[in-house]
């Protein structure tokens, strides 16, 4: 009998149903029962010195139970962070950015809570703050961090808390063709449409926090040691998110709730506002130079860029943020000599965080950008100048790293049939077409849990988190394709560190490769545990035994699983547990980036707009995607996430930029003057092509994907722009006004002469 | 005039709810947080997002700018008053069918918003819908699948 | 927000008097699209919040009267846009009014409370500015009628003294012929507020009258009687000239919004398409409905 294959299809998403009936829980739709409500208290700017914290009228309010202050907690203060232990639980002495708070409220009721913090009186003195890459490198600015946080770093008396040199080749090398020029990629926030929230309550072990995580396993070991416990006695129950795209990944207030919950021996709830979100998570902005020699081919012979991200007031997750993103910033192109400084700078500004892409839009819009004005100088067609740069399936780009390991070409090809690239141009429109290649995850680990019940049905026990893309569908469906089980006969249990299995984190585009590899092996080793117990039960050996998909061939015999169970286990019963664990190819101590990608994660964009020159305002007619993916488990759902990323994409590319004042406020703060993509936005045409070649090493040939659609997503509308305006913008976002501007001084200044490949004097 | 906490009674999803409302508790919050029907969500809480869409009389509004005091006596319709005993609306059918559904915070909004589109015009073109819902903010998806949801589901009800 | 008492009189007379015993401590609920957010943000804390959407005397309609339409206090934009002599008669208001917000925003926020909440930048101002509105304001002390151009006075204000409310606005119908359009520049072509935004009508015999928001204090009417607006062919310098006294009493700032030079130069560009649009719509209306 034959089955469908589950692998390849476009399964209904899991839990779709809960989400168009409104059943759906969030972390702010979960029931408590006797619960405080937790309001914090923050100021008026980014950097205050904190004189005094008057509680007494706040107190006085009925029902409110505790204002906590940095002066209620142990001393020092306890901090916390992912990689970098700098972040207070409540600022303490001075705030170090806009919406840093001062004090927690707790109260019985959500209006005591409100009103209560509202009336705690903060004696703070405004000092001078770093906003701003340039300010950040300047010495005499003030520093934002204590410098005995950080005491045998020879670099603790700057805001520069890490810097790199990456690079290979020639530190300069002879070109025909120099191009030098500044980028800046603007402060922006994922904008969610779920605003952070938060519950924690005392447990039998410890502490349950709620959060919608993305790393459930990280926040667990971030409280941990936060409050100097157990892992064992931390749990974390991670209702899937409304929405991620790193913002939910990394600690920001669990750790405050948790000194809450154990201080009040109560359950406390918080749920942020939208505002307070705005303030709490942003993507690193950055200004980067870039210097890319090209032969009088295109071809590139040299790329020197200066990556200087601006990360905030806390680390965070921002170091690693630049250092992946500098690494391999050079792009999918044969770069023999390159040379890459990175720079993470402190500011006293909201901590940035993993956003899709983790730094490498922000590259990306250098790179590209660069190659897309080398074309013009040379007369090349934008397609052509990156063909030629290329690397071959298999061939190197980074010495000694994971080689490319697609047929990147054809991406190229297939977006530029797929964009009519060839059709004529009506006036005022323009084309672009851009590369982006994200590193997938480096070093990391995955566990799943699948047992096998007596009936038959199967349940997957996983720590991915479902925040929109399809995890628990594409689990179900790999479930269902290794133990021949209907998707509907497997239940997908995530979200709770009791219960589920370690996971390092849904980041990186790698839980489909990942978890997916994870669940596989832990299905294999059901697979595995049926031969050897049917074997025993049938009395025969164990070569004679064959185990597929739902079934289990012994000798002559055809049994399904539930009979082989029956057999196995009688009427005690009883079920089988397999555990996988995938680590891909593991931890490099001496690899800069602590390893190597598994996979590239490589996309293609192509864009047309249209904009009106008197205006500058601009329409993007067109965008298609090209995303080289291995194998599309789910189809629909690969397409629907790379669609959402380059529309998130044209988001920072035409309309968004957190914009502040000289006291570090954020002035368009909220929905309303913080602009993000509508449906009236969008291109007439949006499409995804999908390549699949089955060379990748996750499950069936699979990759990662999610990210590709947002990484190269600006160039090519700054490419488009060019082609159909003759303006060349180098910072984002791409405004109306800004293009106006352009169009303005464009023809204020006299007509460029020719140009020349300009040879560079070594 | 009334300063406190009073019994108001208000009817939603076809059910009567008689519970203590303050007057400065917006719809939403009572809807949430008094009738616990935590489909209808809290985003930007001032009308851009859209996120807590629901009708009243069969109009969309925003639930955030409506006090729940003002609304005694209207027919008030949240998502969870679509479909029935175990079948879904062929709104529901068709966001569930096209893709649109992925993290799902903006669904139940958009969902109702596409409610009053389709009950008013029942055949509306790609820019009608694109009015219809541009009140209603998606950060996951591209909205396309959104768009093609609401097609699918005017031709499913002609 | 922070609590208030909630009052909802059904009587012209119990919605006055609250509002002379409060003063600004008393505040109108019509849509909620503008009071609310302020209320939420702490911009304003109103001790009693006033509901008159169950006063008869306060109109939900749009009434015909002998030269025009009367619009009641609590007209929504929905029943403006629906509206089919707004349509005929009006129609650069009820493009305006397409615009305000979203759908949900239309189907709550009031003309009247638009007008009340005078924010320089409201897109229905100057398409009621040009079509000559008048506000019928009434308060204890009695009624009065204040043209819209006197009523909005600055950034949130009006004539309204304490204790008056909006009852309801006047249109006339316009005598003559006449071609209008309503323009507005955003920063993204999804629901947004405008960086700068007008309207324009060009009656049959050369009278224009353009109308600009978001570039002042408040929005302003110009109104230009020389006739070289018309429909007529004139020299491109006179009428660039004609164009750049229109917009002389703008005073744009610069904002998260827009920059002061950009709005300046999309206040030129803005009224020439407008004015184009205009003469179009004039033209159709001269030829008896047939294009030109």
């Amino acid at each position: 009998m034959s089955r469908p294959d589950w692998i390849g299809r476009s399964h209904q998403r899991i839990g779709a149903r809960d989400r168009v009936t409104g059943a759906q829980r969030y972390a702010a739709d979960l029931p408590f029962g006797d619960v405080l409500h937790v309001k914090l208290v923050h100021l008026p700017s980014a950097r205050m010195a904190i004189k005094n914290i008057d509680a007494r009228e706040a107190l006085a309010i009925p029902g409110v139970v505790c204002v906590l202050t940095a002066a209620d907690l142990p001393q020092p203060v306890p901090r916390f962070g992912p990689a970098f232990i700098d972040r207070p639980i409540l600022a303490t002495g001075e705030t170090k950015f806009f919406g840093e708070p001062v004090a927690a409220v707790a109260a019985e009721s959500k209006d005591a809570a409100e009103q209560a913090a509202a009336k705690v009186r903060v004696d703070a003195e405004t000092l001078p703050a770093v906003l701003s890459v340039e300010q950040a490198l300047d010495p005499s600015s003030a520093l934002v961090q204590d410098p005995s946080i950080r005491p045998d770093d020879p670099l603790a008396r700057t805001n520069v808390l890490r810097e790199w040199t990456f690079g290979w080749g020639e530190s300069s090398a002879a070109a025909d063709l120099v191009i030098e020029h500044d980028y800046r990629f603007p402060m922006v926030t994922h904008f969610a449409i779920e605003p952070h929230a938060y519950a924690a309550a005392p447990d039998e072990n410890g502490v349950t926090i709620w959060s919608p995580t993305q790393h459930p396993f990280v926040l667990q070991r971030v409280v941990a040691a936060a409050l100097k416990w157990p892992i064992s006695r931390i749990r974390i129950v991670a209702p899937d998110p409304g929405g991620g795209f790193g913002g939910k990944g990394w600690p920001k207030f669990e750790p405050l709730m948790a000194v809450l919950a154990l201080r009040l021996g109560r359950a406390v709830r918080l749920v942020l506002t939208l505002e307070e979100t705005f303030q709490a998570v942003r993507r690193t902005s950055a200004r980067i130079h870039a210097r890319t020699g090209f032969d009088r081919e295109g071809r590139i012979v040299s790329q020197e860029l200066t990556t200087d991200f601006l990360i905030g007031a806390y680390a965070d997750i921002g170091i690693r943020v630049v250092s992946k993103a500098s690494y391999a910033a050079c792009g999918p192109y044969r770069t023999p000599n390159a040379r890459v400084h990175a720079r993470a700078l402190l500011s006293h500004t909201t901590p940035s965080t993993a956003f899709r892409g983790f730094g490498t839009p922000q590259a990306s819009w250098a790179v590209e950008s660069q190659l897309n004005e080398a074309a013009a100088k040379l007369g090349l067609d934008p397609i052509e100048i990156r063909r030629r740069n290329l690397p071959e399936k298999g061939e190197a780009f980074i010495p000694n790293d994971t080689p490319s390991d697609g047929n990147w070409a054809s991406a190229l090809a297939a977006a530029r049939r797929a964009i009519r690239w060839d059709d004529p141009l009506p006036p005022n429109r323009g084309r672009g077409i851009s590369l982006g290649l994200k590193s997938s995850s480096t070093a990391s680990a995955s566990l799943a849990i699948v047992r096998l019940h007596y009936d038959g049905s199967v349940s997957v026990l996983s720590g991915t988190s479902d925040m929109g893309q399809g995890a628990r569908t594409v689990f179900a469906q790999i479930a269902g394709r290794e133990l021949g089980v209907e998707p509907d006969r497997v239940a997908i249990i995530m979200g709770d560190t009791s219960i589920v299995p370690y996971d390092s984190s849904t980041s990186a585009s790698r839980s489909t490769v990942f978890m997916g590899n994870a669940v596989i092996k832990a299905c294999a080793e059901i697979k595995r545990q049926l031969r050897t117990l049917a074997a025993r039960a049938l009395e025969m050996d164990e070569s004679r035994v064959d185990v597929g998909p739902g079934s289990v061939r012994a000798g002559d015999k055809d049994l399904t699983y539930p009979q082989v169970l029956q057999l196995v286990f009688g009427p005690p019963r009883g079920e089988l547990i397999g555990v996988g664990e995938e680590r891909g190819g593991g931890f490099r101590p001496n690899h800069p980036l602590g390893g190597r990608p598994e996979f590239w994660e490589f996309m293609c964009s192509a864009v047309e707009v249209e904009v009106d020159p008197e205006t500058g305002m601009t329409e993007v007619t067109r965008l298609v995607l090209a995303s080289d993916v291995g194998k599309a488990l789910n189809p629909q759902q690969v397409e629907a996430q790379d669609e959402g990323a380059a529309v998130m994409g044209l988001g920072h590319s035409c309309m968004e930029e957190l914009i502040l004042d000289d006291r570090g406020r954020i002035l368009n703060l909220g929905a309303l003057d913080y602009r993000i993509p509508t449906i009236q936005d969008i291109p007439e045409e949006l499409h995804s092509v999908l390549i699949e070649n089955e060379d990748g090493p996750g499950p069936y040939g699979a990759k990662g994907a999610g990210e590709g659609g947002i990484l190269g997503l600006a160039a090519a509308v700054g490419a488009a722009v060019n082609q159909a305006v003759g303006v060349t913008m180098r910072d984002l976002p791409l405004t109306p006004e800004r293009i106006w501007r352009a169009i303005q001084s464009r023809r204020v200044q006299p007509a460029p002469g020719p140009v020349e490949a300009t040879p560079v004097k070594r | 005039m009334s300063e406190t906490t009073e019994r108001r009674v208000l009817r939603v999803n076809g059910r009567t709810f008689d519970a203590p409302v303050a007057p400065h508790h917006t719809l939403l919050d009572v809807l949430r947080d008094v009738y616990r029907l935590t489909g209808t969500k809290e985003c930007c809480a001032e009308g851009e997002c859209g996120a807590c869409t629901v009708l009243v009389d069969g109009k969309a509004v925003c639930s955030c700018l409506v006090l729940a005091v003002e609304v005694e006596g209207r027919e008030i319709t949240t998502i969870e008053g679509l479909g029935g005993e175990g079948h879904l609306d062929p709104i529901q059918e068709a966001f569930v069918a096209t893709g649109a559904v992925q993290c799902g915070f903006c669904i139940p909004g958009m969902i109702m918003s596409a409610r009053q589109l389709l009950s008013t015009n029942p055949n509306p073109t790609r820019e009608e819908i694109q009015d219809g819902l541009s009140g209603n903010l998606c950060r996951c998806g591209g909205y396309s699948r959104i768009i093609e949801a609401v097609m699918r589901a005017a031709k499913a009800t002609t | 927000m922070h609590p208030f008492a909630y009052a909802r009189p059904d009587k012209l007379d119990g919605v006055l008097s609250i509002l002379n015993e409060h003063g600004p401590a008393a505040r109108l609920l019509a849509g909620g699209t503008d009071l609310i957010v302020r209320m939420r943000l702490g911009h304003i804390r109103p001790a009693v919040v006033v509901d008159p959407k169950h006063v008869s005397d306060l109109s939900g309609e749009i009434v015909t009267t002998g030269h025009g339409v009367q619009v009641g206090a609590r007209v929504t934009m929905t029943m403006v846009i629906e509206d089919a002599r707004m349509r005929e008669h009006f129609p650069a208001l009820v493009e305006a009014a397409s615009v305000v917000g979203s759908i949900q925003i239309r189907n709550r926020a009031t003309l009247a409370g638009n007008i009340c909440n005078a924010s320089p930048a409201a897109d229905t101002v100057p398409a009621l500015l040009i079509y000559g509105a008048v506000v019928n304001i009434v308060g204890s002390g009695g009624a009065r009628r204040v043209p819209l151009t006197e009523f909005l006075t600055g950034p949130g204000k009006t004539v309204l003294a304490r204790g008056e409310l909006v009852q309801s606005i006047d249109l006339r119908f316009p005598e003559e012929p006449a071609g209008a359009a309503f323009g507005r520049i955003t920063r993204r072509r999804g629901v947004d507020l405008a960086t700068v935004n007008l309207c324009g009508l060009v009656t049959a015999s050369g009278e224009s009258r353009f109308a600009y928001g978001a570039v002042g204090p408040t929005a302003f009417l110009s109104v230009d009687s020389s006739g070289l607006l018309g429909d007529r062919p004139i020299d491109e310098g006179r009428r660039a000239a004609a164009f750049r006294a229109l917009v002389a009493p703008a005073r744009p700032i610069t904002d998260v919004r827009g920059g002061r030079d950009y709005r300046t130069a999309m206040l030129e560009v803005m009224t020439r398409r407008t004015w184009t649009k205009a003469i179009e719509r004039l033209r159709r209306q001269t030829n008896g409905g047939r294009p030109v």
